[in-house]
């Protein structure tokens, strides 16, 4: 575990440039509707693994990124990003006490939050998209989690020593 | 494991704040941006400044694509060959046209200057190339390389060679972010070229259909007629290609008709657009400078600088 100890925070960026690579890589249409959240899941890992250095802020700042490559309303990422990192923090506890690849069944919710923060906002801004395939990007992050998560837990592991 | 109380409390001015204080916090900020941005252009700045610092990442994410389609290239000869030959052959046939065209031109603008009309069918074009479609599959959105330091404005049209394929929608000084007739939020006014009926093409939100919805029963439309501009509204230039009419269908009960049409530009193919500057965009656009230049103005109750 790394979470009593400080990650660099250039690490952390380097992790969010690569998962924002991995957004924003061009895909056929059908695919990019499973493409999961792999940039939300980075940011939430980090609030997960490094509760001293990167809060709720530094996720909202990761969000209104993601808006200003989007185009979508200003805050619209931030806040859906926030909300899922609170939902972390309030039961990162829980999570500590299962090893990374058990902790897509408890993320599950969170991931729907945040698809759920979304689908809000774009329905209030009408640009509703309200088709069933919307929310399968919650099942593929929840899929890639353990992986993901692992990988990022390992590059974390050996920079800490 | 840590005691988990001290460490969410950052200090601020001697109190320590809860996360549940932050989240609320973060709510209120966000959904204030949010409404400002949908109101206003204030924005803007922010909005390029960041999306200039982002630029690495999406160039860098766009390079794999890129360079299969650089070694795709480099590799079949044989394909560019029969390409070539093909497009020479296009350009034979389309010169032929040209010089019908220009002979055209010239009688048009004669007949127009015989009827004192200002509008001219000089058009500058730029061509542009396309540097990211939106990751977003519900939101049809592509970047261009070209910014308002070439001149692009928000509004001006985007075409391709069989027709038009949207509208910018953001401009920063090099690149912009343009919006295509098939996002679900989109409209264009349209006018039956057979029929000269006007009315509205909505996007749809699937790359190859549009819908006609407010089209009465007894309209007199029918599959493939061809919709083009009608040049209403003032963003597009009028007289280009929209759609081909699919499907008209109607059901017994409904007051409109259900129309689809099948854009005749290639949305999701190609790498170049065409930007339009027509003489009437460019008016257009001058005036939305100058009211912009003016409102602040107006806001603060100062007097205008008369010269």
């Amino acid at each position: 575990m790394i979470i009593e100890r400080r990650v660099s925070g250039l690490l952390i960026l380097a992790t969010l440039g690569a998962a924002l690579f991995l957004a924003l890589l061009p895909l056929p249409d059908a695919l990019s509707a499973i493409r999961p959240a792999i940039y939300a899941a980075t940011v939430l890992f980090w609030v997960l693994m490094q509760p001293m250095s990167f809060g709720l802020i530094a996720a909202w700042c990761c969000g209104i990124l993601i808006d200003v490559i989007y185009g979508t309303p200003f805050g619209e990422h931030g806040l859906a990003l926030a909300v899922a990192g609170y939902a972390v923090i309030r039961m990162r506890e829980l999570l500590w006490t299962f090893p990374v690849w058990q902790q897509s069944v408890l993320l599950l919710p969170v991931f729907v939050l945040y698809e759920f923060v979304l689908f809000w906002i774009d329905g209030v801004a009408g640009a509703e998209v309200n088709q069933w395939w919307r929310w399968l990007p919650v099942l593929t992050t929840a899929v890639i989690w353990p992986f993901w998560a692992s990988i990022l837990e390992r590059i974390a592991e050996f920079e800490v020593g | 494991m840590r005691g988990l109380a001290e460490d969410d409390k950052t200090p601020f001015l001697g109190r320590r704040i809860t996360p549940g204080i932050r989240i609320v916090a973060i709510a209120v900020i966000s959904i204030i941006l949010m409404m400002v941005d949908h109101a206003s252009t204030s924005l803007t700045p922010v909005r390029s400044t960041l999306a200039v610092a982002t630029q690495p990442i999406q160039m860098i994410a766009e390079m794999p694509g890129e360079v299969a389609h650089y070694l795709g290239r480099y590799f079949d000869r044989g394909q560019l060959i029969t390409e070539n030959e093909a497009l020479e052959q296009k350009v034979l046939l389309l010169q032929a046209r040209l010089q019908r065209l220009a002979s055209l031109q010239a009688e048009n603008e004669r007949i127009r200057a015989l009827l004192a009309s200002a509008s001219s069918l000089d058009q500058n074009v730029l061509i542009a190339r396309i540097l990211s479609v939106s990751p977003d599959p519900y939101r049809h959105y592509i970047k261009l390389n070209k910014g308002s330091s070439d001149g692009v404005f928000v509004g001006q049209a985007l075409v391709d060679a069989n027709g038009i394929m949207g509208q910018i929608t953001d401009v920063t000084p090099l690149d912009s972010r343009a919006i295509l007739i098939t996002d679900a939020n989109h409209g264009i006014p349209v006018e039956i070229n057979r029929t000269g009926l006007q009315t509205i093409a909505q996007g749809s939100g699937k790359t190859d259909e549009l819908r006609l919805p407010f089209l009465a029963n007894n309209s007199d439309i029918r599959a493939d007629d061809l919709l083009v501009t009608s040049g209403l509204g003032g963003r597009y230039p009028a007289g280009y290609p929209v759609a081909h009419v699919t499907s008209v269908v109607h059901q017994p009960g409904d007051e409109f008709l259900d129309v689809v049409a099948n854009p005749t530009a290639h949305l999701n193919r190609g790498r170049e657009v065409l930007l339009v500057w027509t003489s009437n965009t460019e008016a257009q656009a001058r005036e939305d400078a100058v009211a912009s230049e003016a409102q602040p103005q107006g806001e603060t109750g100062a007097e205008p600088t008369a010269p």
